[in-house]
């Protein structure tokens, strides 16, 4: 890596411009279990180089999958010409770059040799074995399925005004999923989780067979459960969902280019957009949760990761920054630079995003409900540049005099971010990066994290209308 | 096709030594699904050039049996040391792997050439840079015509690929293909009135005439988005609401293909059996085909992802069921033969899926399905894009009509925000469905529905 990391170096010394070099190096391996059959064994290696050229404030971007100097070279001269023959075309000139201390040295998170050094087929193992008892836990379930995926990330990043970083971190999932049926009716439960790190910071917070126990009974559940009646109601969020709202409903609103596009967070900073309850941050390193699933040390522009407050106290404190948009807003960029592979340009993303905890219990936050829905386990989700969103949730639970009562079937939560985090009135003590397992879509994938306290807040349920 | 010669040669021979390794290694049956691109990409962003770049790689996936154990690795490099270590690697994997009885490689029957099916266009192969920009800057300047619109991003990108399909049973396929791919994802503002985002995409495999359906699709997208600024409000309701073509698809017809999956099929999730072929299961409006030879499509071509022959394959017919979608597992599973329906790339497992699905139109004309939805005057609701949930075991979906429009008695009034639909996709198509629209429209050059006017569904506002 380091021999690799000085040809980048000494190839990058020619440029005729602002250059920046990525090697990136993805090892992923993949396993899938459905109904006692192997359905997915799989490892995968894609490697190369991308090269992006800042020429008379136009960019320009060439990849290659060859690691000789001289085909590097080839890469940097047609990332060159894409770039000035852009610039003849292009209307406003990319501003220069913020000169900040780019990050230089090793940056390794835990858990890359011992994931690596553990067998793919000892992993299976496990997956097999998981998936039988799963399956076994019920004889209403038609189908079970236990998926495990890991990654291992290399990255080198140079550029010609200072970087030169070398980093690498390990991510992995397991999703287990259970089918129940019974007398026509077919129902699903799932449990998900993702971690960057080793194997065993996959099972902290459940182990393999609760999880299974957990999707099996959700998928039982269901089979009996009503549909939920649509309308405006008052909602206890779980972490998981309070990660897809802060995610979905905020974070996308609040990326700078999205923002300079005309999104529902322009011209907001200062201004209150939430309850003085709420405080959100994005950060590519979590304090207390260093196995978070969009773990981060240095981003693909070679710019150390931060813990950016986006929402202090209810103000809108913060934008999410690449250098480019760093430099539009006249800040310092936040680390939010990332590109899902060698041969994609790096875009303004999301590490893990979530509301920091608050004084009460999720206990006295349900007593003290009159009547509501306590919410959990996420389905997708999506926003809009006006801050209309929209997530699913597998499980709606009635609360009616501060008790949880009845079940429904899943729906879909929706509202406007600013509207229903200004509705938030209670906040739990109680803390969980839960969307591990979760990729957020813009492009190119990117893996991420979130989560947060219990929150209660008013949305709308799209429900049965009678 | 002389300008990917030297690419042709060095996939085919990477793909030889794959198999040759793999062999040596001890697999009984190996297969190699190969790729080769390059593309010429422009991007816009914020109402301006963004980027310019310029790609080209390769892709390996090797998949072996041993016995009836598989196992499957993949590689962007064609150096041979490390397609040594790749073919090592999944012979290994399938040495650890359990059996399964479903996983084959099969020798494949040639395949006829289909009319109408023409994935190679010299002249889009050999476009100048300088074409290039000029066609973004017309998609540019045609879509910021009007200053209330606000142009998040766009791209266009003109690319020239080969795939490989070779199996050590004899299977030799290559296709080659040109593709320029344009889209724009944008919205409107006017003073307080900010629309959602709204994202069209289309391709063309040949340069002639490209410039004008640039220029209608640009414009196309631009009407609609306008559209979206005159804003009102809907009212909660139960009853009959308009399924846009695009709505249809993502909603509807995602789930049903869910069903119809031959590995869903086999491994018990589908709501259907085997048995249940020729039985009228949907309302009598469905007929729906997937086709693999139509150009115009992202998916299209002669070969499956196991080399398998394509073919046409009706689905439902006047709402009986015909067929699955049946890849070589499924097929073995069922004691079926594939109909050529393996998908996916080279750096992926073949699984079953669908080409492009056409669903055919009814007889009455949209306006006359937007009158006859409304006979009371209430007004109402005509779904444009969907963002939500659609649970595909169930069929259970709710989430936001995104663009969704209000019509009253024919007449459209305005479009709506943070407006909920929820139903049932197999409701939708059976009992509910009151019509379909005789106009059809082909949906970012995936697929092909007409709209739907459909009963019960339940709307829910603010």
């Amino acid at each position: 890596m380091k021999q690799l990391a000085d040809t980048l170096s000494s190839v990058l010394e020619k440029a005729p411009c602002w250059a920046e070099a990525r090697f990136h190096r993805r090892q992923s391996q993949s396993l899938q279990v459905q109904k006692g059959l192997v359905k997915q064994a799989k490892s995968s290696i894609t490697a190369g180089i991308g090269i992006r050229c800042l020429v008379d404030g136009a960019w320009g971007f060439s990849s290659t999958s060859h690691l000789s100097a001289s085909s590097i070279e080839q890469a940097l001269k047609r990332a060159f010409e894409c770039a000035r023959s852009l610039s003849q075309v292009k209307k406003s000139a990319v501003k220069q770059l913020p000169q900040i201390a780019l990050a230089k040295g090793e940056f390794v998170l835990k858990g890359y040799e011992e994931l690596q050094n553990m067998s793919l087929e000892e992993k299976m193992a496990a997956v097999i074995k998981a998936e039988a008892q799963t399956r076994g836990r019920s004889s209403l379930i038609q189908t079970s399925t236990c998926g495990y995926n890991e990654q291992f990330e290399d990255k080198i990043i140079v550029t010609t005004d200072g970087a030169k970083a070398i980093s690498r971190l390990c991510r992995n999932e397991m999703r287990l999923s259970a089918i129940a049926a019974d007398h026509g009716e077919m129902s699903e439960g799932q449990h998900t989780v993702g971690r960057t790190g080793a194997w065993n910071c996959l099972f902290t917070e459940h182990s393999i067979d609760q999880m299974g126990e957990e999707a099996v009974k959700l998928a039982v559940e269901l089979l009996k459960a009503p549909k939920i009646p649509g309308g405006l109601a008052t909602l206890i969020l779980s972490p998981a969902m309070v990660g897809l709202l802060s995610h979905e409903a905020i974070g996308h609103t609040v990326e700078a280019d999205f923002v300079l596009s005309g999104s529902v967070a322009q011209g907001k900073l200062g201004q209150r957009v939430a309850s003085p309850l709420v405080n959100l941050c994005d950060a590519g390193f979590v304090e207390g949760q260093p196995f978070a699933g969009g773990a981060l040390l240095v981003d693909d522009e070679g710019v150390p990761t931060q813990n950016t407050m986006i929402i202090k106290n209810g103000i809108l404190e913060s934008y999410l920054h690449n250098r480019e948009s760093a430099a539009a807003f006249g800040v310092a960029p936040t680390g939010n630079a990332r590109a899902w592979l060698y041969q994609d340009e790096p875009l303004i993303r999301m590490r893990n995003t979530f509301v920091l905890p608050g004084n009460q219990t999720l206990q006295e936050i349900i007593e003290s409900t009159e009547d509501g829905y306590l919410i959990d386990c996420p389905l997708g989700g999506q926003a809009d540049a006006t801050g209309e969103f929209m997530f699913g949730a597998q499980k709606v639970m009635k609360i009616e005099k501060g008790k949880v009562t009845k079940l429904f079937r899943g729906a879909t939560i929706s509202g406007q971010a600013f509207e229903v985090l200004s509705s938030v009135d209670a906040v739990s003590k109680e803390f969980l990066l839960d969307l591990g397992a979760g990729y957020c879509g813009k492009g190119q994938p990117a893996k991420v994290d979130a989560g947060g306290p219990y929150i209660r807040c008013k949305a709308m349920i799209g429900g049965v209308q009678e | 096709m002389d300008a990917l010669k030297k690419e042709r040669r060095q996939l085919e021979e990477a793909g030889a030594r794959l198999i040759s390794e793999a062999c040596k290694a001890g697999a009984d049956s190996a297969e190699v699904c190969g790729s080769f691109g390059h593309r010429n990409k422009i991007t816009l962003e914020k109402q301006d050039y963004h980027l310019a770049s310029s790609d080209e790689g390769y892709q390996l996936g090797l998949r072996v049996l041993k016995g009836d154990r598989q196992g499957f690795t993949s590689t962007n490099s064609l150096e041979p040391k490390e397609l040594k270590e790749v073919a090592l690697r999944a012979v290994e994997i399938a040495g650890f792997s359990p059996g399964n009885p479903f996983f084959s490689i099969q020798a494949n029957s040639p395949q006829k050439s289909q009319p109408g099916l023409a994935l190679w266009d010299p002249a889009l192969a050999q476009i100048s840079l300088q074409t290039q920009k000029d066609w973004v800057e017309w998609m540019r300047k045609e879509f910021l015509k009007d200053n209330r619109l606000r142009l998040n991003e766009g791209s266009l990108e003109v690319g020239k690929s080969l795939s490989l399909l070779v199996n050590s049973k004899g299977t030799h396929h290559v296709e080659s293909e040109t593709s320029c791919v344009w889209s724009l994802m944008g919205m409107a503002s006017d003073k307080d009135v900010l629309t959602s985002f709204d994202y069209f995409s289309h391709l063309s495999r040949q340069a002639l005439g490209i410039g004008e359906i640039i220029i209608r699709t640009t414009l196309q997208f631009r009407e609609s988005l306008l559209k979206n600024l005159k804003i009102g409000e809907a009212r909660s309701y139960r009853g009959p609401v308009l399924f846009s073509p695009r709505a249809v698809l993502d909603i509807l017809l995602d789930s049903l293909i869910y069903h119809l999956n031959g590995r869903v099929l086999l491994d018990g999730s589908s709501r259907w059996k085997l048995e249940d072929k020729e039985k009228s299961l949907l309302s009598s409006a469905i007929s729906l085909i997937d086709t693999p030879w139509l150009s115009d499509r992202f998916s299209c071509g002669l070969f499956d992802r196991e080399g398998t022959p394509t073919q046409e394959c009706e689905l439902f017919s006047e709402g009986k069921l015909k067929n699955f979608l049946l890849d070589n597992y499924s097929a073995k599973g069922l004691h079926q033969t594939s109909n050529g329906h393996a998908v996916g790339g080279a750096s992926s497992i073949p699984t079953a899926g669908s080409h492009s699905l056409c669903l055919r139109g009814g007889n009455k004309s949209l306006s006359a399905l937007l009158k006859a939805g409304d006979p009371s005057s209430q007004g109402i609701l005509w779904v444009n894009r969907y963002s939500g949930q659609t649970d595909p075991v169930t069929g259970d979906f709710s989430g936001i009509a995104k663009g969704g429009e209000w019509w009253v008695n024919g007449e459209f009034r305005y479009c709506v925000k943070e407006t909920l639909v929820s139903g049932n996709v197999f409701d939708c198509l059976g009992a509910s469905l009151l019509d379909l629209s005789s106009e059809t429209e082909v949906i970012d050059s995936s697929g092909e529905s007409p709209s739907a006017l459909i009963d019960g569904i339940s709307v829910t506002t603010v």
